[in-house]
């Protein structure tokens, strides 16, 4: 099975299921949980189901593309289903069935992993999933989502893209992936790789991610300040990517660490209660 | 007599908390039980990952008669002027389900109190079940629950389904949108369909049909079993590692051992290294050739038994391999730089924001650690080991090994030590520095590896002390608790006999930034005692004797000896007495004029100088009863007792308890407070003597108090 066939099977199986495929977001994000889609849309009373493949940019986790496993670029496969169904786990077995995983085949188990988001003020408790000792899948019932119990609870799983289709093919490098007939992932994301890693390992200017934190945060505020939560929501994630180039960057202290952390979870944190809180009359941004 | 079946199904418990729940829900149902007075005969528990159950054996099918009694208002508030009862009393008793006339005035500890009483039970079981097991569901202890779907109710993990049968009887219980059926599952994937159970008993049986081992105990021998012979199908020996036996057992409801292999390559690799990732990251056995070394070889458990093996054996390869070379790119990246190199990058690892980066904290400890040697003496070699090991402490956390498997701190100083070249003795030292890693986790073998720890481990508690970050309640985000317990635990170990504040002096002289205030140092003293009262404790001494211990010494295996001498002593003959005597003659010896010695000429009674001269024998004994201690007490882990009992005392007691009939005649035959200056000075001067002989056995007065405390 080609890599963006996992992905259409994944985008069959669960739009079968009530899912909307819901595009990529086009804010960098450090993992699906960011998307709106999930973090506003996991807050509240209404149900909601979503699924789709979710790129994501974890700077400091490059490796130059040298290690199969690990890289500042990839693709996880977002799902989140509210309120979690009881029969989950059973749906999500169904799922590897339709990429040709015959569960009884494997042994499938279901690992404690609890997952927090300092940055999210969010914590959920669940499992990774196991397929023959490789972690293909996370599977979190969100608890509490920007500071905010949940009510419902919603699930969220997360399909590791790469690995999956590495087990299917075969392949011991992500980059050896066939994504296309005969185009490899290595052929369109071993350039890419290499030169962000350079970028995010040695030349990303701190003192530009410094200002443009500065000035992203403050303009979230003041859109927060208008009530276009959507906007003010963007410029929180794009304080958590400047932080995440920072961190790659190795300038952040432990301290100053802690400080960009507490600064970005306000942010989201005020997010979350102004999608639970839409305003009563006409928006101030209206009114201006 | 019945038969109980309760069975939580669940979606995947963390694997700990199988251990914890197989437990717990027998307990609770216990107590939940007797609270009810329903008796019952033997409970069995079953614990796996999609299930915890619990059958009852020879449960009552009616609860216990029995008088249950409630305390009402006090006696004062349930009577008016006229000794009707007030409206409170009318209400307690209403609310009890008794007549106000009924009710009675009992005598309590906290005053008279008017008490109501009734009889119950001989309610039907089945009645009463219901609320009771949702109850015990609702309420069974973990440290964290979730909730899931739309339901209030929380639980470890989402609920999946319950079966609550009373013999063949179905109790209705609904809870989080579940009803109790009689329904059970089988193993996941081998026994996919549903079970339904006739009845209770029939349970373990059921189970074992659908490839369920239910019991924790049967399914550990279980994953021993099959791992061990896949092991020996290859000629081989499992190793056996107790914490992954036990999490094996928690991940899997029929195990299944898979041998697989690595390319023997890979044994260039630390042992540690390879058993740390097959262990902790993949829950994989090592394996050894009969002579004993690592094997290139491992046993995974799988929880499925699957038609081609041979699919399931190369994932696990797959992954293995994976991990593998990430390992061996560790290794040979980190080798590329020597020990001190990598000690060079500590300056750029925060300790805390307020205490320095991990270069600052190695240095303080450098300069402590040879305050320490002053106090503790070293031998030639032993000095060389230091100087050539404190340049490369804590450097392997510089180490990519380390920044990927934390848990091999320490292990991988001394893998790189070796490598390098540098001497067994300093490679050594540098990994037993940073134990113990835990409560319970093996002390350093090394003098000189403890005399590192001890200096490690106390940096880290005075310096939080010093910017105000002691451990409060359970609290203790750096860690310092832990630190303090390994300092101590080490220290005992080690059979230093060196005064507790000279260690702490030693320790915070190191410091600048931020400077170290006595007050600072004394509050770290007062809290290691507190700690040492607490793994006394530990090891099952009663308070009193801990208090006189810990007050009474200097230095903490002191504190350990003297506790256990103690305990010893409290029920010899006479030594009680002494007790009583001594108390009498330390309270007076209070008021004996500072820098007064005793003056034999200034004895004005007969019975003076038989007090005086009995005071050389009463201090030998203390001193042969201390050597006793010392001699037949080796150095022990701290929290854990010595694992021996005192014996052969009775000489050395004799020689102390004599003391007894001249102290005795001193009391009765003279008053000590006189008026004569001077006589009354010597007589306090002579009881201060007394009391001070008597001293070295710890706190006396402690022993004093009566109640247990």
């Amino acid at each position: 099975m080609r890599f963006q066939d996992v992905t259409m099977a994944l985008d069959r199986f669960w739009a079968d299921r009530g899912c909307v495929i819901a595009p990529p977001h086009d804010t960098e994000v450090g993992a699906g949980t960011f998307y709106p889609t999930t973090f506003l849309r996991a807050l509240g009373p209404a149900p909601w189901r979503v699924a789709g493949i979710a790129p994501s940019r974890r700077p400091a986790d490059g490796r130059y593309g040298d290690n199969p496993y690990r890289f500042q670029y990839y693709y996880q496969y977002q799902v989140v289903l509210k309120p979690s169904p009881a029969d989950v786990q059973e749906i999500y077995l169904a799922s590897l069935y339709h990429l040709g995983i015959d569960p009884g085949a494997h042994d499938i188990r279901f690992v404690e992993d609890n997952w927090e988001s300092p940055t999210l003020g969010a914590w959920g408790l669940g499992w990774e999933v196991w397929m023959d000792g490789m972690e293909i899948t996370q599977f979190t019932y969100f608890q509490q989502v920007g500071g905010i119990d949940c009510e419902p609870i919603s699930v969220e799983l997360t399909y590791g893209l790469e690995r999956l289709a590495m087990y299917l093919q075969g392949a011991a490098h992500a980059f050896d992936v066939e994504v296309a007939s005969g185009v490899t992932m290595g052929a369109l994301r071993a350039d890419f790789e290499r030169q962000h890693c350079h970028y995010n390992f040695h030349h990303a200017d701190p003192e530009l991610q410094r200002l443009l934190f500065d000035r992203f945060e403050a303009e979230a505020q003041r859109l927060l300040g208008l009530d276009l939560l959507y906007p003010a929501y963007e410029f929180a994630l794009r304080c958590s990517h400047a932080f995440n180039l920072l961190d790659a960057r190795g300038v952040l202290s432990h301290t100053e660490r802690q400080g960009y952390v507490q600064r970005i979870r306000r942010l989201t944190e005020a997010c979350a209660r102004a999608y639970l809180a839409p305003p009563v009359t006409g928006s101030a941004a209206e009114v201006r | 007599m019945s038969t109980l079946l309760l069975e939580i199904g669940v979606e995947e418990l963390p694997s700990w908390y199988v251990r914890q729940g197989e437990n717990a829900l027998p307990e609770l149902l216990g107590e939940r039980l007797a609270a009810a007075g329903l008796d019952h005969g033997p409970m069995r528990s079953f614990a796996t990952p999609r299930r915890l159950a619990v059958l009852v054996h020879e449960l009552a099918t009616h609860s216990r008669r029995r008088e249950q009694a409630r305390r009402g208002p006090a006696e004062g508030a349930a009577f008016d002027a006229d000794g009707a009862p007030t409206k409170a009393a009318v209400g307690f008793a209403r609310s009890f389900g008794v007549d106000p006339a009924a009710l009675t005035v009992e005598e309590t500890e906290r005053g008279r109190y008017v008490f109501a009483r009734r009889e119950v039970g001989g309610e039907d079981a089945a009645e009463l079940l219901p609320e009771l097991l949702g109850g015990v569901i609702r309420d069974l202890p973990a440290p964290r629950k979730m909730r899931w779907g739309e339901h209030e109710f929380a639980f470890v993990r989402p609920l999946a389904w319950l079966v609550a049968l009373l013999d063949d009887q179905l109790l209705p219980l609904r809870l989080a949108g579940l009803d109790a059926g009689r329904a059970t599952r089988g193993h996941r994937f081998l026994h996919p369909a549903e079970i339904v159970l006739r009845a209770a008993a029939d349970y373990p049986d059921a189970l074992a049909a659908a490839s369920v081992i239910a019991a924790r105990s049967a399914r550990r021998a279980a994953v021993l079993d099959t791992a061990g012979a896949a092991a020996a199908g290859a000629g081989l020996v499992l190793e056996r590692e107790a914490g992954l036996e036990d999490e094996v057992t928690d991940l899997v409801e029929w195990p299944t051992g898979i041998l697989g292999c690595f390319d023997a390559d890979f044994l260039e690799l630390p042992e540690a290294v390879l058993a740390t990732v097959m262990i902790r990251h993949q829950r994989f056995f090592p394996t050894r050739f009969d002579q004993g070394n690592l094997a290139p070889w491992f046993v995974a458990v799988s929880n499925n038994r699957v038609p081609d093996e041979g699919v399931v054996r190369s994932g696990y390869e797959q992954v293995l391999r994976g991990r593998l070379e990430d390992a061996r790119f560790f290794w040979d990246a980190d080798r590329r730089q020597t020990l001190a190199q990598h000690a060079w990058a500590l300056a750029g690892i925060a300790f805390h924001k307020e205490l320095g980066s991990m270069a600052d904290k190695v240095a303080r400890v450098a300069q402590s650690t040879r305050r320490l040697t002053e106090l503790l003496g070293a031998s030639k070699e032993e000095a060389a080991t230091l100087k050539q090991a404190l340049p490369l402490f804590r450097a392997d956390l510089a180490t990519q090994m380390v920044y990927e498997l934390p848990e091999l701190e320490g292990t991988m100083g001394r893998a790189y030590a070796l490598a390098e070249g540098l001497p067994e003795r300093v490679a050594v030292a540098l990994e037993d520095g940073v134990l113990p890693r835990g409560p319970g986790a093996a002390l350093p073998g090394s003098r000189i590896g403890a005399l590192l720890a001890v200096a490690d481990r106390l940096d880290t508690v005075v310096g939080f002390f010093a910017i105000g970050r002691r451990p409060s309640g359970s609290a203790d985000p750096f860690g310092v608790r832990r630190a303090a317990l390994g300092a101590l635990r080490t220290l005992t170990a080690q059979g230093w006999r060196v005064p507790l504040p000279k260690v702490l002096e030693a320790v915070a002289a190191s410091f600048t930034t931020p400077s170290v205030s006595n007050e600072t140092v004394a509050a770290v003293e007062r809290y290691l005692w507190e700690r040492v009262a607490g793994m006394l404790s530990d090891e099952g001494l009663p308070q009193k004797v801990v208090r006189a211990a810990v007050q009474g010494s200097r230095s903490v295996i002191g504190a350990g000896r003297r506790a256990h001498l103690l305990l010893a002593l409290l029920p010899l003959p006479g030594f009680g007495d002494l007790l009583t005597l001594h108390k009498r003659a330390a309270n007076l010896a209070k008021q004996a004029p500072e820098g007064v010695g005793v003056k034999p000429a200034l004895f004005r009674d007969p019975v003076e100088a038989p007090l005086h001269d009995a005071l050389p024998e009463a201090r030998r004994g203390v001193e042969r009863l201390m050597a006793s201690a010392r001699k037949q007490l080796p150095p022990w882990d701290l929290g854990r007792g010595p694992g021996q009992d005192l014996t052969d005392l009775d000489a050395a007691v004799a020689d102390v308890v004599r003391i007894k009939t001249p102290l005795d005649a001193f009391f009765e035959g003279v008053l000590v407070m006189v008026d004569d200056a001077e006589v009354r000075a010597n007589r306090l001067a002579l009881l201060a003597e007394v009391a001070e002989a008597l001293s070295d056995l710890g706190a006396l007065r402690e022993l004093e108090a009566t109640s247990e405390g």
